[in-house]
């Protein structure tokens, strides 16, 4: 029985990590158009500047508001130089977000260097199942994760929310209303990239900070995407749940094939329902 | 008789007919490519093969996506696949004639494209994206974790020649490179041959306006899964001869990484030419070189610099000049 | 039935997420007979015209062409039963030539292995066909242009051209002189008339002039049914459609 909590709460908590990581590029891709290839990258730098500011003395919480703001100016700058230019041209969005994934991961290995960087748990201590210990700070996890999820649904009721899926159906027309289009999609592009960069540091004690992780994250956020659709905040939680919970049942009992039963799931998804559980056909 | 010209509408698409005025920078090309190479230092005409290699795999794209419009991310799966299985056949099971080896790893490509067709065509545009993406992760995982047939991480490593079964043959690299030059100008003639018929301009009108197609009477769903069934056949030939070339072959070579890249050099070089792949390849190629003897540490900086300026700015890819100058 | 109808509707239905567009279109079109459909805007005339031709699915009824039911037919399939059709707005190929437009026209209602490998000989009579409606719009010598080059008149003479490529037995035009100007329309109608000689064909139209200059029969699509079908002299004499035109032309 303890086990089953055990593996329960590893798939809660895995699962709110996929949701971190997952949901700025859910947000983007959801209420813009927009496929962010760098969100991964952006996750990376996120994640080390956050360590940074940790090692200097930081607050964990603040350094991965830091982390996510210092994301989210590159972002800006990827929005407004650039991707601003191309409303409308899928492909040339996806072409420009795959050239920042190179360009930010060499930056940071520049700044940073290759090594992989380590930083503590925010929170040690783990409360007791049974016999069995749990991280406390994979609970903190779970409940940043609501937060962020509670908020994000609540930003989408909002009428900023509606504002950009108008803008997306409807351009002229929204700005018509005497709606600034272009600060507004700015706006929700640069939130979509302060998740990712926020997300960062948090995963860190669970998914470590080298450089490969700007494409391991990116995998994993696209598989968050695709099983459960491109439409919906809801979609990327549900899939981020999901996949948290078959991931830590499947290792438990197919222990040495890690992350198998999350490749099971999208090959599952791809066969049966292609745009994702929550997703509508294109 | 003047055409009118017009700018292209988007990346993926220069209407260039294919012709640079006629034959002559395809004769002067082919003369240098048939009797330079062996007065070139062995370094530089290794990148010349490394660069017929890796156009054979950049047409084999602009097939699927310059023509026909599918951007798919994750059409290094079937360059990998294919060296896989040579890889594979050669060095775990030692069957070495190339002419067991080329048929099955090109077999079992289009096999897996016939696969991977089904399950991507049910989906359009952004979701397309995506779904190659995932099933080029799929394939990459598998090559990564299933260690006692793939190596795994290490991946497949071993030098290897193509065994003809032909006495005589001692391969040196200059043979090797005439070799690799048979199949760049087979792959570009068969390709070339097959977007000027109909089918070309089929698959232009799919990717133009699909629903007017279908209207015309056109199986849009079945010209698709064929091209893209051709396009993983020519990415496949191009991964067979990259394990011949590389002597290794290893997970990063299905995965999005790959992918990103030759889809640069369709975009940088002109999507919808054919020719417009072969010079972005060289391009790129060349650079990479450069950069590797001077800033090895910055390349990818200067890669995905190029990347985010060409989607910028270069919009028809460098074919789109080319033809415009030599139209004058 | 002494014969089978060229076109038939049997109940068709369409609702779009709970909004209805009409409940119950019934007809049957003879083969040979030039049929006007008219409406009120926002009857869901294109809407039937797309139903008909595969574009969107019905959400309920039948659909025949001769004795065969294409209700769930896809749209290329129906094409080589002989329906074909045009847009009411301009689905040309724009990076592509005039000439390659119309030989992808051209093309369409072949085999599939035809379609693709088969090059259309200039000598082909269905080519020269083409050939002499393009010259008769004045399009031929602008035929190696891009479509985008062209006026929108003239694109969308080529439209309508495009769908006459496979020599249709039933031809659906949507809207067909959609921003046409008069004198362009009377072309438009005129090459309409000669090529359609024996064909079935059905069209929407909001200028009656249109109307009777190419249609004898009429049907009209308000409220979400069929209210009234016949010639146009029975139309024109019909009290409800007079109703729903009252101050239209």
């Amino acid at each position: 029985m303890e086990t089953f909590v055990l593996n329960f709460l590893n798939g809660l908590s895995f699962g709110a990590v996929l949701f971190l990581l997952a949901s700025g590029l859910s947000l983007v891709l959801g209420l813009m158009g927009i496929l962010n290839l760098a969100h991964g990258a952006l996750f990376l730098f996120g994640a080390y500047v956050g360590i940074s500011i940790s090692k200097a003395g930081g607050n964990f919480l603040v350094a991965a508001l830091l982390g996510g703001l210092a994301a989210a100016a590159v972002g800006l700058i990827m929005e407004r130089v650039f991707l601003r230019h191309l409303r409308g041209l899928i492909l040339e969005q996806v072409l420009i977000s795959f050239g920042f994934i190179y360009v930010i991961t060499n930056a940071a290995n520049w700044i940073w260097g290759t090594a992989t960087q380590v930083v503590a748990s925010p929170i040690s201590g783990s409360i007791v199942v049974g016999s069995m210990h749990f991280p406390k700070y994979r609970l903190y996890l779970v409940v940043i994760g609501l937060a962020v999820y509670l908020g994000l649904y609540l930003f989408d009721k909002t009428r900023i929310g509606a504002m950009v899926r108008a803008g997306m159906d409807n351009p002229e027309m929204t700005k018509g209303l005497g709606i600034n289009l272009e600060l507004v999609s700015t706006g929700v592009f640069c939130l979509g990239i302060f998740l990712a960069g926020f997300a960062g540091i948090l995963g860190v004690p669970i998914l470590g900070a080298y450089p490969e992780i700007a494409l391991e994250a990116l995998n994993l956020a696209l598989i968050v995407v695709v099983v459960g659709g491109t439409g919906s905040i809801q979609g990327a939680l549900l899939a981020s749940l999901l996949l948290g919970m078959l991931d830590s049942f499947g290792t438990a009992f197919f222990p040495g094939l890690a992350s198998f039963s999350i490749y099971i799931a999208l090959i599952v998804i791809l066969l049966f329902r292609p745009e994702g559980l929550l997703g509508r056909r294109a | 008789m003047s055409k009118m010209e017009e700018p292209p509408l988007s990346l993926a698409t220069v209407t260039g007919p294919g012709k640079l005025a006629g034959l002559i920078p395809y004769i002067i090309t082919g003369l240098l490519l048939l009797f330079l190479p062996p007065f070139l230092p062995d370094y530089y005409q290794s990148l010349l093969v490394k660069v017929l290699i890796f156009s054979i795999f950049a047409m084999s794209l602009d097939l699927i996506m310059g023509y026909a419009g599918l951007p798919s991310l994750g059409h290094a799966a079937f360059f990998g696949f294919a060296g896989y299985i040579g890889g594979i056949l050669m060095l775990k099971y030692d069957i070495n004639s190339f002419w067991v080896v080329m048929p099955a790893s090109l077999l079992g490509t289009v096999a897996l494209a016939g696969l991977f067709g089904i399950i991507a065509l049910r989906v359009r545009g952004i979701y397309f994206l995506l779904v190659t993406f995932a099933l080029g992760q799929l394939l990459f995982y598998i090559a990564w974790y299933w260690r006692s047939m793939t190596g795994g991480d290490d991946g497949l490593v071993g030098r290897l020649t193509p065994q003809l079964g032909i006495p005589g043959i001692t391969w040196d690299p200059t043979i090797f490179y005439y070799f690799v030059l048979l199949f760049f100008v087979l792959s570009f003639l068969a390709m070339r041959w097959l977007t000027q018929l109909p089918f070309g301009t089929a698959l232009k009108g799919i990717e133009q306006r699909e629903l007017r197609m279908e209207s015309l009477g056109y199986d849009t769903w079945t010209i698709k899964y064929l091209i893209y069934i051709i396009g993983a056949l020519f990415a496949g030939l191009a991964g067979l001869l990259f394990v011949y070339f590389n002597g290794f072959i290893v997970p990063r070579n299905l995965g999005l990484a790959f992918s990103g890249q030759v889809m640069f050099m369709v975009i940088l070089g002109g999507a919808a030419t054919l020719y417009g792949p072969v010079i972005g390849c060289a391009i790129i190629l060349i650079l990479e070189y450069i950069a590797s003897l001077y800033f090895p540490e910055r390349w990818p900086l200067l890669f995905g610099s190029a990347f985010i300026l060409t989607a910028m700015f270069v919009r028809g890819g460098v074919a789109f000049y080319l033809d415009r100058f030599w139209n004058r | 039935m002494d014969r089978l109808d060229a076109l038939r509707a049997d109940k068709v239905s369409k609702s779009f997420e709970g909004l209805q567009v009409f409940s119950d279109v019934s007809f049957a079109l003879k083969s040979g007979e030039r049929w006007a459909l008219i409406g009120p805007n926002g009857a869901g005339k294109s809407t039937l015209l797309n139903i008909l031709s595969g574009v969107l699915a019905a959400t309920s009824g039948q659909i025949w062409i001769g004795a065969e039911d294409v209700t769930r037919l896809p749209m290329h399939r129906r094409l080589h039963l002989g329906l074909s059709r045009s847009y009411q707005l301009n689905t040309l190929f724009p990076r592509l030539t005039v000439m390659e437009n119309i030989l992808l026209a051209l093309n369409g209602h072949s085999s599939l292995k035809n379609q693709l490998f088969h090059r259309i000989k200039t000598t082909d009579r269905k080519f020269q066909r083409m050939q002499e409606m393009l010259h008769s719009v004045g399009l031929w010598v602008k035929r190696n242009s891009y479509v985008s080059a062209l006026s929108y008149g003239e694109q969308r003479q080529m439209e309508i051209a495009m769908s006459l490529a496979s020599e249709p037995k039933i031809l659906l035009l949507d809207e067909p002189n959609a921003g046409l100007s008069e004198s362009e329309s009377t072309n438009m109608v005129e090459m309409i008339r000669n090529v359609t000689e024996g064909s079935t064909l059905l069209f929407s139209a909001h200028d009656m002039d249109v109307v009777f200059s190419l249609a004898d029969r009429i049907m009209v699509l308000a409220f979400g049914k069929i209210v009234a079908q016949g010639t146009c002299s029975e139309i024109q004499c019909n009290s409800l459609v007079r109703e729903i035109y009252l101050g239209s032309e």
